[in-house]
């Protein structure tokens, strides 16, 4: 194979086929479901796309688009299939029912395995192991793929898009929804979520207030709820019970890098995703990595974007087109910034644009986003408002790095309007 | 002075439960009754443990209630008289009350013999208490009170795992157990210990009795114990290696028992629950369950947290049992390594609560395991987990480590102990009720003395019953359950050539397939439940927390056992993991 895609997801599939577009023959897309689209399938409410395809789109309907391509380009699918190991010589192993061990030589692989849920261990919510408490994304599956409503009254831990839009997609199913809690003092998704998940559905939104017990011994009964300070110590008094038969978690998504680390990947402690440059080529020269396994993006436009990176990559690695030799110059968070993605550059791999992708600490307002290389602005861009949920998107130009051997840094910086 | 004063003697000497007015109580036997109203439950368990410690005392009935708790009695009357109205009788040889690591290992070692046994179990699968809870530690039974029975019952369990793994092919590693040290004084008085041990003066002094006792005990130099553990926190400058600990899966162990038995001819009934033992002229007659009556001879009591309520029912209750509870946390597999063999520091231990050290541990396939915390609680049925838990489980781990963080832990659980005032087992035939044996206050070391204690057991209803014979077609293997994950990929290749449902991996973080989660719906003992398959294939084990899987086990129980899915629950009972359709 030239390149075996691990993942059917958005990445997967928006780098599966511009690695065609490029010239590359032998492409396999690896996936563990019996469809294409990864956590798209589940996604039927509307919102994708509007960057990339200018409409509003389900999340099924953003996937079709690649779906259909992938078919017109001819390229591999391996359904129901899972991958077990991946050598260090590019022999990626995988498993399925009809040919059992399935070996792949791979020239090129590129890592699509999307994220998974943080769970209510992780979230450390005290009292009993009842049934009746599910991640987010596992009762969307459960609605939306299964067809079943896994309660009657439920509560939701994390305001994440995720959280918010199961608080839709219950109240049209008939599951009455109490509340979302949120631990921090603002909301973890989109503005445009919470205006048409929560505000539109008069159900409310209670920050700095989280669940701390779960109560039920074999059934879930009900949680204990409370306000936390700015420390995210719970208050004293602030204590109130719930009644109710569904604790829906939507507590954070951990990007799925199992497979990252058994290569002895770098692994960024920022992003808990592979350290990316700008062909979004990993620590393994040869192996790329796209989409959520990077770092959790809250667009699949953007998702779609890193995935085409990866595959235009893995095509010029193939092609002998890629600098492998140069040293890298490092890209790194400054003010206020949590984290950039890619985390370094060759230059002459550079393409015109040069896309950073990144996150604020926290929320501001009238900012500048200022790039430096050394004491030089490379890039500066004005913003009314920044905040967390909201990743953004700067695209560089990549002449205005080229000239020196210096680290770029990324500045969000306030009071400059 | 008589036993009742020298117990109130000693109530007194104790400041925060001297001024209690307690009623006391000895019988012939030597059993002191409590009786009266304290304000705190921690005064309840307090003035139990003194009345314990008295010399002479044989047992201690705690019936004093605190004004902190309110414990309902449970009266079981309505249900027993509807049970019997229904005229459903069974009859057999044996009831074992009690589906726990103490039921089946008693189970399977009865099942050698020609006699029809009978498991109760209250809830919808066997290990669901304290057995799934633990930390799978098969002790080396250094840390066991001289003279007690669990010593004597724990160093003869511990060598008898080794043939028991291989017959029953269940997974047993013997890592060792490690207790490192830093401070020189510390470990210059450890040293001495290794003399004692050699020259065998060890055995003229009362509290070294135990380890004198314990084989393969190692003592390294500072070399040595740095090659062992890389990782440990700052550098020890010794360790002592108890090189007989092992490491096991309780409820995989729990398992391979009960489908020996039942290969064997034992019977288990789940969701059954015993409400009342009936006897005549002190004989045992039957066992009245929320199901049926059960005529029957023998009755052995391993009930658990429950045992003094069942021994109550035959009058003939000589122990209370004070729940404990116990908490653990688990780490990620990305951890598999970090330590080789469990380990403790001596200076964290807690001399004052009378649960043995815990400390860094680790299951069979690798992950970190820390804790026990120990907890009274007045509720036999509170498994919830605190912050105070996790606080004191990560402050046991800080010992031995500060690289694994708190956000490593994928889950964390607890189990009750089933505690006596004496903490230690009661394993013994009744003086009162023919045919009744107690096999009761089996906490830890519970798990590591379980084939002595069911031999034990044995050896008690032999002599009571000199008739009883051995079968001839005893199997004593059992069968080995595939492990997908552990094999070669060409063995992996030939399985799904064999069977494709081996082929499609459910679980992907700890790589289960479709064939053993079908397998185990399908087992002697079989799951039903999500947390069934769970235990019994490692579904839901890991990272995700069953948030990939979950629906698929879901789909794959429904089908296998043609129920709707709404009728699948997590853990039996009411717990429906979905409502209903939604069209």
């Amino acid at each position: 194979m030239d390149l075996v895609v691990i993942g059917g997801g958005p990445a997967g599939l928006a780098a599966a086929i511009e690695a065609k577009k490029q010239g590359i023959e032998k492409v396999v897309i690896i996936e563990r479901d019996n469809t294409l689209g990864g956590i798209l399938q589940q996604c039927i409410h509307d919102g994708f796309g509007l960057h990339r395809f200018g409409k509003r789109l389900s999340g099924c309907e953003y996937a079709d688009n690649f779906i259909v391509e992938v078919e017109n380009e001819t390229i591999e699918v391996a359904y129901e299939t899972i991958v077990l190991e991946i050598t260090k010589d590019k022999v990626v192993y995988a498993m399925n029912s009809n040919e059992g061990i399935v070996e792949y030589y791979a020239k090129t692989i590129i890592l699509a395995m999307g994220c998974r849920e943080r769970t209510r261990s992780q979230a450390f919510i005290w009292g009993t192991r009842p049934s009746g408490v599910l991640t987010a994304g596992t009762v969307q599956r459960y609605i939306n793929i299964e067809g079943y409503l896994p309660g009657k009254k439920a509560v939701i831990l994390g305001s994440g898009d995720i959280g918010l839009i199961m608080a839709r997609r219950m109240t049209l199913e008939g599951i009455s929804v109490e509340g979302v809690y949120e631990l921090m003092s603002s909301p973890g998704g989109l503005t445009r979520n919470i205006a048409q998940c929560l505000v539109d559905y008069d159900i409310p939104l209670h920050l700095s207030t989280t669940v701390i017990r779960i109560h039920g011994q074999h059934k879930l009964e009900g949680v204990t709820v409370a306000e936390v300070d700015e420390k995210r110590q719970v208050i004293e008094g602030t204590k109130r019970y719930i009644e109710c038969d569904l604790l829906v978690l939507a507590v954070g998504l951990i990007p799925e890098n199992e497979l990252t680390r058994q290569l002895d990947i770098e692994i960024d402690p920022k992003t808990n995703g592979p350290i990316v440059d700008e062909n979004f080529m990993t620590s393994m020269a040869g192996v790329f990595a796209a989409g959520n396994v990077v770092t959790v993006f809250d667009l699949v436009d953007y998702v779609s974007l890193t995935g085409e990176m990866a595959g235009r990559g893995a095509a010029k690695y193939i092609q002998g087109n890629l600098e492998l030799e140069q040293d890298y110059t490092e890209v790194t968070p400054g003010e206020n910034v949590s984290f950039v993605v890619p985390q370094r550059i060759r230059k002459d791999n550079l393409e015109s644009k040069l896309p950073l992708y990144f996150r604020v600490r926290q929320k501001q307002e009238n900012v500048k986003v200022i790039a430096k290389v050394a004491e030089t602005i490379c890039y500066q861009k004005k913003h009314r408002v920044v905040l967390p949920p909201e990743m953004l998107v700067e695209e560089l130009d990549s002449q205005s790095v080229k000239d020196t051997n210096q680290n770029i840094v990324v500045n969000v910086m306030g009071g400059t309007l | 002075m008589i036993m009742r004063d020298r117990v109130q003697k000693a109530i007194n000497q104790k400041e925060s439960i001297a001024h209690y007015n307690i009623d006391i109580d000895v019988s012939d036997r030597k059993i002191v009754t409590l009786n009266g109203v304290v304000d705190y439950w921690k005064d309840v368990v307090d003035i139990g443990h003194t009345a314990a410690k008295v010399k002479g005392v044989r047992n201690v009935v705690n019936d004093i209630t605190s004004k902190e708790f309110e414990l309902k009695k449970e009266d079981h009357s309505d249900e027993i008289n509807r049970v019997k109205k229904s005229g459903v009788v069974e009859s057999c040889d044996v009831v074992i009350i009690g589906g726990g690591i103490s039921g089946c290992s008693v189970a399977r070692a009865l099942s050698q013999y020609d006699l029809d046994i009978v498991v109760l179990e209250k809830n919808s699968d066997i290990s669901e208490e304290a057995t799934k809870a633990n930390n799978g530690n098969i002790h080396p039974g250094t840390l066991a009170k001289p003279g007690s029975l669990k010593a004597k019952l724990n160093l003869k369990g511990n060598k008898m795992y080794t043939q028991l793994s291989k017959d029953l092919n269940f997974e047993l590693k013997r890592p060792g157990s490690l207790i490192v040290f830093y401070r020189k004084k510390v470990w210059r008085i450890a040293k001495l210990l290794k003399i004692i041990k050699k020259t065998g003066i060890g055995h003229l002094i009362w509290p070294l009795r135990q380890m004198m006792k314990v084989p393969g005990v190692k003592w390294l130099n500072e070399e040595a114990v740095n090659k062992l553990e890389p990782n440990l926190i700052g550098h020890p400058i010794g360790g002592i290696w108890m090189t007989t600990m092992g490491i096991v899966e309780p409820h995989e162990v729990c398992m391979a028992f009960a489908e020996n038995a039942i290969e064997n001819g034992a019977k288990f009934k789940l969701d059954t629950k015993v409400l009342d033992i009936n006897k005549t002229d002190n004989k045992i007659t039957e066992v009245i369950t929320n199901h049926s009556t059960i005529k029957c001879t023998y009755v052995i009591n391993c009930a658990g947290v429950y045992a003094d309520a069942v021994a109550e029912m035959v009058d003939d209750k000589f122990y209370t049992i004070h729940p404990r509870r116990g908490a653990i946390a688990i780490f990620d597999k990305s951890r598999k390594g970090f330590i080789n063999t469990p380990c403790g520091v001596i200076a964290k231990t807690d001399r004052t609560n009378n649960t043995k050290g815990g400390g860094a541990s680790l299951t069979p396939e690798g992950n970190m395991l820390w804790g026990p915390t120990a907890v009274e609680t007045p509720f036999k049925e509170d498994k919830s987990v605190e912050a105070a838990d996790l606080d004191y489980i990560l402050n046991l781990g800080s010992g031995v480590t500060d690289d694994i963080k708190k956000n490593e832990i994928i889950t964390f659980f607890s189990g009750i102990r089933a505690a006596d005032y004496k903490e230690d087992f009661i394993i013994e035939a009744s003086e009162t009720v023919k045919g009744f044996i107690h096999v009761a206050g089996i906490q830890s070391p519970g798990l590591a003395s379980a084939p002595a204690i069911a031999e034990r057991v044995e050896k008690i209803l032999l002599k009571m019953d000199k008739t009883i014979q051995k079968k001839t077609d005893f199997k004593k293997t059992r069968e080995p359950v595939v492990k997908f994950r552990d094999l070669s990929h060409e063995e992996q290749d030939e399985w799904i050539q064999k069977n494709p449902k081996y082929g499609n991996i459910v679980c992907r973080c700890e790589l289960i397939t479709e064939g053993e989660i079908i397998d185990a719906i399908h087992a002697p003992l079989p799951g039903t439940t999500v947390d069934g398959i769970k235990r019994r294939t490692r579904a839901g084990m890991g990272r995700c927390q069953g948030g990939f899987c979950g629906p698929k086990v879901l789909e794959i129980v429904a089908r296998e056992l043609d129920k709707p899915l709404t009728e699948i629950t997590l853990k039996g009972s009411d717990s429906y993991i979905l409502h209903k359709q939604s069209r």
